[in-house]
């Protein structure tokens, strides 16, 4: 099995010292960008997606920002491969369906990466710790530039960067950020929280993007508009709204303490029991009491601890993950043991 | 009033979007706001653009038959509007006339005002300039040095001019 080497070590951005890192977890931009001449991906023979990799490749190979990535080929990989990928947000889930000439290209500290024939020919990626939007343009823009010297994009004054889907056209941008929000959950205003921010015109969505639920109290929020805009108009507005959002989260946590502390402490410290004592824990048990975990830390009830541990815990205990880390597949009993064992050490660690 | 989408059933569910004071409204029935993930619960994921898409998938005018195809990549409007993607970059020019209509209907203009390529035609070329100086403007008024500013302005003015010539 690949990427043991990997499994071993965390995302950059997962280190959480960024701004707002209690709250939000990370955030993300991504660019959609073709070449002029080649059919879209969907509907490419394949001499011509293998036209468009050595291309991309070539010019990877050319960037500074890029020249020491990691090149792999997702038709080389197996199924609990492609999760694992996925899991450290490296590939989409279309992506996961795998095929012929598609390629990853990532940086040892996964802040940069991207995709060769998924949706669009080019899907370049950066991940930043933290809401700090804004610098995570700055550096996704720098690496664009870079790559467009060598690589001529489909692109038209009117409709500005062509892409294969239309509602990707014009910036073929998505910016995003990752919040963890239990508080507002707890205190049921996480619905009105998720209209306000589609009236806003944005999306809310799960933890791996399109398509997937909300998990462990973790939400996505994203652009939805990519045409007519500038890209750091789009940026600051999906930064000040993840700005609103945070300061809601926080209101809700200082009601939800105020309102009876000792049910809090009673269900963090229930959470820290069971996660330390546990011998089976399945991956939808470990994350509740995860996020449960989470959030004393905002509280300050878990004096010692450091949200860095915990946004490990959560990428480290999925299936994929575990699987990875010990070089075979597992039945699922035996990944619960596994998890319940890495969990109890991670969290003796602390203390 | 019948839903926007089957066409059928009575309207039941409203969902109204302001952008920039621009505003978006869909009327479905509950049939096919529960197929759209408009159930009961916000979430799951909901977005009105691909919401747009797919009912715009619904009206292609049955005169088009299968349509024209295009020039580069061979493939007809009505296989894109089956998928909802299209062919090829030259899609975008064959197609204009039946792009404007859903781009405006997905994003609400249909103007890039982006980023450009800094290679690319002469023209193109152009609106790098007016970008780049644009950017830095920007970042000038930001950091208050209004006299470098007012250079940048400048220049942003007879670049526009020659650019009208």
């Amino acid at each position: 099995m690949k990427f043991q080497a990997m499994a071993n070590v965390t995302s950059r951005w997962l280190k959480g010292d960024g701004p707002e890192a209690g709250i939000v977890f990370s955030c993300r931009v991504r660019l959609a960008r073709n070449l002029e001449g080649f059919p879209f991906p969907l509907w490419a023979e394949e001499s011509k997606l293998k036209g468009v990799s050595e291309k991309i490749i070539d010019a990877i190979e050319k960037s500074k920002y890029l020249k020491n990535a990691h090149i792999i080929d997702v038709a080389e990989l197996s199924s609990t491969e492609r999760r694992f990928l996925l899991e450290r947000h490296l590939i989409s889930v279309e992506f996961t369906k795998g095929g012929r000439y598609r390629f990853l290209a990532t940086e040892k500290e996964e802040m940069l990466s991207l995709m060769i024939n998924e949706e669009d020919h080019l899907r370049l990626q950066t991940i930043f710790s933290g809401l700090q939007l804004m610098e995570t343009w700055r550096l996704i823009d720098r690496v664009d530039d870079e790559l467009e010297e060598m690589l001529d994009y489909a692109f038209l004054p009117r409709y500005g960067y062509l892409t294969a889907c239309p509602t990707n056209t014009g910036t073929g941008m998505r910016a995003s950020c990752m919040l963890h929000l239990p508080a507002l959950v707890a205190v049921r205003k996480i619905n009105d929280i998720l209209k306000g921010i589609s009236q806003l015109g944005l999306v809310a969505r799960g933890l791996y993007g399109e398509g997937t639920e909300a998990q462990g109290e973790f939400f996505q929020v994203s652009n939805q508009l990519t045409l007519g805009l500038k890209e750091e108009e789009i940026i600051d507005h999906v930064e000040k709204v993840t700005h609103q959002v945070v300061e809601q989260e926080k209101r809700a946590r200082e009601a939800l303490l105020k309102r009876n502390v000792i049910e809090i402490k009673n269900e963090v410290g229930r959470a820290y029991g069971i996660l330390t004592g546990a011998h089976l824990i399945s991956s939808q048990e470990a994350l509740d009491l995860l996020s449960k975990l989470r959030l004393g830390i905002g509280l300050e009830l878990l004096p010692g601890f450091n949200i860095q541990i915990l946004n490990e815990l959560f990428f480290l205990i999925t299936p994929a993950q575990l699987q990875i880390r010990e070089g075979r597949e597992l039945t699922p009993l035996s990944r619960d043991q596994l998890r319940a064992k890495l969990i109890r050490e991670k969290l003796s660690k602390v203390r | 009033m019948l839903c926007q989408v089957c066409k059928k059933r009575e309207v039941n569910v409203h969902f109204k979007e302001i952008i920039g004071g621009e505003v978006r409204e869909l009327h479905l029935c509950d049939v096919c706001a529960k197929e759209k993930g408009l159930g009961e619960s916000f979430f799951p994921s909901f977005s009105l653009p691909e919401l747009m898409l797919g009912l715009t998938k619904l009206e292609i005018p049955p005169s088009l038959g299968k349509g024209p195809q295009c020039s580069g990549c061979g493939i007809s409007y009505e296989e894109i509007i089956k998928k909802g993607k299209l062919g090829c970059s030259l899609c975008y020019q064959n197609f204009t006339e039946y792009l404007d209509p859903l781009l405006e209907k997905i994003h609400g203009k249909v103007y890039h005002s982006g980023k450009v390529p800094k290679k690319g035609k002469k023209e193109d070329r152009l609106d790098r300039k007016v970008y780049e100086l644009r950017k830095k403007l920007e970042e000038a008024v930001r950091k208050e040095e209004y006299e470098k500013a007012a250079e940048f302005r400048d220049e942003l003015r007879e670049l526009e001019k020659g650019g009208r010539k």
